[in-house]
């Protein structure tokens, strides 16, 4: 039998291994349902397993690094990176845990069908860079950036690992769901807020994921709360004023209407959440 | 040239497609029929073994990501003498109805008190997010698993 | 006869049987039969909702890897049906429904299979089509059947009419003079409700094979007698050439309660000679699921300012999809569920089963009633609110009870539904009914009631006394997953011989050993097969008391079975075993074996109230009383459910404990029916909601444990005074959460289900549900 799987020990090995006729294997969450989404499922499966440093999550003063291979579950299990509380509640929050202990983050990052990601958003918030390596060699680039271009990237491109830049703020992530947990969210939140020294904010990143087919950052919103006082933000209303920002999807789960309605809500739970949190720490 | 594996303490090879879902493997080629077929998507849990030790969904699980893993199914929890703390609780609270989403229960929490043997109500519901039950509403699942807190030993036994 | 049995050790928390094997995965249900030697099949389906099919061509399939056998619509011409034989095995000539199957393939593998029904190919000329019932029932809607005047009718008295599939009237009194009269508040309600899918773990599936020259089908169905006959009809062959079992079956809900799969697989078995299994994958299992019919519902009530009700006229309608399968019997129904929980003056009912191009529909656990209850419910609660009565007072005032008339005119026996809901009172007290809390949330409670009833009709049952005492139960009743099979029967077998309940046997059903029975459904096993049970131990009792009163020196009639033993009454230890006198009549009468029978005693209705109804009154009518309280988010249209509660009426409950399984699990699949399980029909005609992603099942975090208490010791011609269990906890589970729901926000709550974003929907004033008055209209201009 021809060989339908194949192992590369290397990231390069792993780029010269794709093609029309091949599809990543990172956990296997996405690309097994490809027959439940009629997709083409005679692609050979390239694996990504036996790259040792696809695995890893390094921490240190510099940033936190971590491969496209780490899980939900792993990425929920980080204690010692107290800005990172977002990524770790949207890893520990997502689907169901025998899922969590199987989907990537590279795989939640490159599965650019799938509106609802959790991940995206929280590393939206936290100025995530992603490092991709084609033919062409190893690159780096903002998730933002690479989030507009991820429909067109090329097939024989591989997302290899994220970095966390490390802040002094704190972040939460917050999720609009139907039932009580174990499915995609209708919309999610993620928010990263700095202090400066009087009380005020002095950064904030907020990213929105699943109310458009891609997640995205929403600068006016950050703007709008940018150097307010903590104690007199009214975020929910400012969330309110500002959903002009997008252009909401029509879903089998919930209506356009549905996304936008829930959405401040959310930025305000995840507002609450990182500021309990700046408050615990101070 | 095949996939090989420990499949419930014993060396087995699966020289079919390795793309194929560990699920329709265990189910078609190794008979082993405790893992249900319900959801094919990660949703309803009720395909649920250990890969190393590990509760996953075995209908997304290409057979090729696991040369060399240690795979147990329901089948090779306990034998058919001995019934593990979970089971016996289900039994002993009569929670069972049409069965079939109760392999992956098993599996599922006998995995999670393993490492948390005194959870809430509300962890245990949590824990089972995985594990989707039409038949039984789920409540008496969780009073079943409550009364392990009770017993004697306090350990939960793969 | 003298009691020579005690009753009461029938009822004790017996576990089941089954259960050990099902926690090892041990169990091998129809989708876990079949080894290397099994073909696999797959059907093609088709892929648009109504067409006229202008080519079929299998010869390029039949050539591909692994094929053995195709078969199509010239394979299986007839056509069956419930009261009208109006569905053909495969489409035929025509496509009337998005998922209808056009082809079977059998081959080596399940691949081989599906590849080969992509290479079918298969050409259409699509034709207008109807996918709602307010467009198929349009001026110039295109017909669905153009041809049903032609088809055969297989149960008189339904009226028919282009799209109307069926008609059931009820007209009792005059309720034009009731609607006149001057001293009446008249109040109307339009209702919408929603598909459900039965989310059956295990899907249907069937192993067929050709065996001595006959047909044997391994099967996962709740009646094996059904899926006997009709295969036999479709298949154009005696029914005696068909052998019908069933293993343990992974969920049924009603899903199984009709003949599906079972004739594809049994054509192939034939044209092959192999056993060939066909199952369902879940996306198919998803689209071509005999839901829980969606309806539309109109009520119209003339109320005196006492809260008597004087005339109400009903109209439902019934969507039955393609064909009108189940929807045609269900049709019966309405006069119970919507007319048999309160006193009514004079009464007028339609309901109507509408072809529609949609998958056709089914039944569903408590069919026909957990949405005519929602309806019934909110109108009461807005009649309440029109004359100013406390809707507790309303009902208590006005709900049926001893001697008072149903719908169709026959008189119901006993106060069952007025105690009830003293007895939830009693406990609850009803405080306030809508509150905002302390958080900004909605706060609601409602209680309601409901009428359901045990749908009996025919069943048989064999017991046969071993030599070492222990019986053989051969009934053709199937264990579905509510324990009845495992429990009730079982502890009503071991009770009538004095024996303990493990020493039951409970064959499993097989049509070749056991006698005709209508199938596991409607509440009805305990009731019909234990009946049926009952009838056989007393014929097996009477011969070994004859045999015993030989042995013991003494009548029969002073001897009582015990413990496994004979003994003379009153006196413990003075007889033998069952053991010494099963072995006695060997060399007597020879081995000790009984038959019994149980059919509807049939109630009486009043003549000329009812036409077009399957069953015009009902034998064992069974009530529920529910409460709850919710937390509604004015924001998200979340739905907390704070405390969940029922009185259910269960005549004589056998084990408490399986009783319990079942209400906790049936008010959870209504939680998810009027909470979160939606099903929307998209311009294709195909379902939206393909498999567990987007059809939201209730999980363990939704869900909360229900409290209740039995009501025993209302009239029931059930064994030892049993009604069914299963079935009715789920009746009133969507009335109580809708008007709790409606309570709560002030709104008026008339469509289900109440997903958060049709909650806020509703919150914002948007209308909801679409306009409902195709129901209205057809009332006017029928009242025939």
């Amino acid at each position: 039998m021809e060989q339908r799987f194949k192992y590369p020990p290397s990231v390069e090995d792993a780029v010269s291994a794709l093609g029309d006729s091949a599809v990543l294997f990172a956990g296997g969450t996405w690309v097994m349902r490809a027959p439940l989404r009629d997709e083409d499922c005679e692609k050979t499966f390239i694996s990504l397993a036996k790259i040792p440093e696809l695995h890893l999550v390094s921490v240190n003063d510099a940033g936190v690094k971590i491969g496209a291979l780490v899980t939900h579950h792993a990425l929920a299990a980080i204690s010692d990176v107290p800005e990172m509380t977002a990524l770790v509640q949207a890893a520990g929050r997502s689907a169901n845990p025998a899922i969590r202990r199987m989907a990537t983050v590279g795989g939640n990052i490159c599965a650019k069908d799938f509106a609802a990601a959790d991940l995206v958003p929280a590393l939206l918030a936290l100025g995530a860079e992603v490092e991709v390596q084609s033919f062409e060699g190893a690159a780096s680039l903002t998730l933002e950036d690479y989030l507009q271009t991820r429909s067109t990237r090329p097939s024989t491109e591989i997302l290899t690992s994220i970095h966390i830049p490390r802040h002094s703020g704190r972040s939460a992530h917050a999720r609009g769901l139907l039932r009580q947990a174990g499915e995609y969210p209708v919309a999610n939140v993620s928010v990263y807020l700095e202090p400066d020294q009087n009380g005020a904010i002095n950064a904030a990143r907020i990213a929105v994921g699943s109310v458009e087919s891609t997640p995205k950052r929403w600068h006016a919103l950050e703007a709008a709360v940018s150097g307010q006082p903590f104690g007199r933000l009214s975020i929910s209303d400012l969330a309110q004023s500002l959903t002009q920002e997008f252009t909401p999807r029509d879903g089998v789960d919930a209506p356009a209407t549905y996304r936008l309605r829930i959405l401040p809500r959310l930025v305000a739970q995840a507002f609450a959440d990182a500021m309990g949190q700046l408050e615990r720490s101070a | 040239m095949g996939v090989d594996f420990t499949l419930n303490g014993k060396p087995r090879s699966f020289a079919g497609d390795p793309r194929t879902s560990l699920l329709h493997a265990l189910r078609d080629d190794f008979r082993l029929t405790g893992a249900k077929d319900v959801c094919g998507e990660g949703f309803c849990g009720a395909c649920i073994i250990y890969v190393d030790g590990e509760p996953k969904t075995s209908c997304l699980l290409p057979v090729g990501a696991l040369q060399g893993t240690e795979i147990t199914t329901i089948e090779g929890i306990g034998n058919v003498d001995t019934l593990n703390p979970v089971q016996q609780a289900f039994i002993d609270f009569d929670v069972v109805q049409c069965g079939m989403c109760f392999p992956g229960m098993v599996m599922t929490l006998t995995h999670y008190l393993k490492d948390n043997p005194r959870p809430s109500r509300a962890e245990v519901k949590a824990a089972l997010t995985g594990n989707i039950c039409r038949c039984t509403g789920y409540e008496r699942i969780i009073d079943a698993v409550m009364s392990l807190h009770n017993s004697a030993s306090g350990e939960v036994r793969t | 006869m003298t009691e020579s049995m005690d009753k009461t050790t029938a009822v004790m928390n017996l576990p089941r049987r089954d259960a050990r094997d099902k926690l090892q995965g041990r169990t091998k249900y129809t989708v876990d039969a079949g080894g290397s030697d099994v073909l696999h099949a797959a059907l093609l389906r088709s892929d648009v909702a109504s067409a006229r099919i202008t080519r079929l061509d299998t010869s390029a399939a039949l050539k591909m890897p692994g094929v053995q056998a195709i078969a199509t619509a010239a394979d299986a011409p007839g056509l069956h049906g419930l009261g009208i034989a109006d569905h053909p095995v495969f489409a035929d000539k025509v496509v009337r429904y998005h998922g209808e199957p056009l082809a079977v393939i059998a081959a080596e593998t399940l691949a081989q299979a599906r590849a080969a029904a992509k290479a079918i190919i298969i050409e259409y000329a699509e034709l207008p089509k109807v996918l709602t019932m307010a467009e198929a029932l349009s001026q110039d809607a295109p017909l669905v059947h153009p041809d049903w005047e032609d088809y055969e009718i297989l149960f008189e008295g339904g009226n028919r009419s282009g799209n109307i599939a069926w008609q059931a009237t009820v007209d009792r009194g005059d309720t034009d003079a009731a609607f006149a009269r001057d001293d009446v508040t008249i109040v109307e309600g339009s209702y919408q409700v929603g598909r459900q899918n039965h989310v059956s773990f295990e899907p249907r599936a069937v192993v067929a094979s050709f065996e001595d020259g006959r047909y044997h089908i391994h099967t996962s169905t709740q009646a094996p007698w059904t899926v006997k006959s009709v295969t036999a009809k479709v298949l154009g062959v005696p029914e005696a050439a068909v052998h019908v079992t069933v293993p343990a079956v992974g969920g049924g809900f009603g899903l199984k309660f009709d003949c599906s799969l079972e004739p594809y697989a049994t054509i192939l078995a034939r044209k092959t000679g192999r056993s060939v299994s066909l199952v369902n994958s879940r996306k198919e299992e998803m689209m071509t699921c005999l839901c829980r019919e969606n309806a539309d519902i109109h009520i119209r009530s003339a109320v005196t300012k006492n809260g008597e009700i004087v005339g109400r006229d009903a109209t439902v309608l019934m969507d039955c999809g393609a064909y009108g399968g189940e929807q045609v019997f269900l049709t019966t129904m309405t006069a119970h569920t919507l007319g048999g929980n309160y006193k009514l003056g004079s009464v007028r009912i339609r309901t109507k089963a509408v072809y529609t191009n949609t998958p056709p529909n089914g039944a569903f656990r408590a069919c026909n009633g957990v949405y005519n209850t929602f309806a019934l419910e909110r109108h009461t609660d807005e009649i309440c609110a029109a004359i100013g009565m406390d809707p507790f007072e309303f009902r208590r005032r006005t709900v049926v009870g001893d001697q008072d008339l149903g719908a169709t005119g026959q008189v119901f026996e006993g106060n069952v539904l007025g105690p009830m809901l003293d007895q939830m009172v009693a406990k609850h007290p009803i405080g306030k009914r809508s509150d905002t809390l302390p958080d900004g949330r909605l706060y609601g409670r409602a209680t309601t009631v409901g009428t359901w009833f045990i749908f009996v009709g025919p069943s048989a049952a064999t017991v046969i006394l071993n030599a070492d005492a222990s019986a053989t139960l051969v009934t053709a009743g199937v264990e579905i997953g509510s324990g009845t099979m495992m429990q009730s029967l079982p502890q009503i077998v071991a009770a009538n011989l004095g024996i303990h309940p493990d020493a039951v046997i409970v064959k499993t059903a097989d049509t070749d050993a056991a006698g005709r029975d209508l199938g596991v459904g409607g509440g009805r096993t305990t009731v019909s097969i234990g009946a049926a049970s009952e009838a056989a131990c007393a014929d097996v009792r009477d011969k070994l008391l004859e045999v015993a009163s030989g042995l013991l020196q003494t009548k029969p009639d002073n001897l009582v079975l015990t413990a496994g033993r004979v003994e003379m009454k009153g006196r413990p230890g003075s007889g033998t075993t069952i053991r010494q006198v099963v072995q006695h009549a060997e060399t007597t009468i020879g081995p000790i074996s009984g038959s019994g029978a149980f059919t509807a005693p049939g109630v009486p209705a009043m003549p000329g109230c009812a036409a077009g109804h399957f069953i015009d009154a009902i034998d064992v009518p069974v009530f529920a009383v529910h409460d709850c309280e919710v937390a509604v988010d004015p924001v998200t249209g979340h739905v907390e459910i704070l405390s969940y509660r029922l009185v259910q009426d269960v005549g004589r409950a056998l084990n408490h404990r399986a009783i319990h399984g079942q209400i906790q699990g049936g008010v959870v699949q209504g939680i998810g029916y009027a909470l979160t399980e939606e099903i929307t029909i998209n311009k294709n005609g195909a379902f939206d909601q393909t498999g567990f992603e987007s059809y939201h099942l209730p999980l363990a975090g939704d869900v909360l444990p229900i409290e209740f208490e039995l009501y025993e010791g209302a009239p029931s011609i059930g064994p030892l005074g049993t009604k069914g269990a299963g079935e009715v906890p789920i009746l009133n589970v969507a009335a109580t959460l809708g008007c709790a729901i409606a309570n709560a926000t002030d709104k008026k709550v008339n469509t289900l289900p109440l997903t958060p974003p049709r909650i806020t929907a509703l919150l914002e004033g948007r209308q909801n549900g679409s306009n409902l008055g195709h129901v209205a209209r057809l009332r006017g201009g029928d009242k025939r």
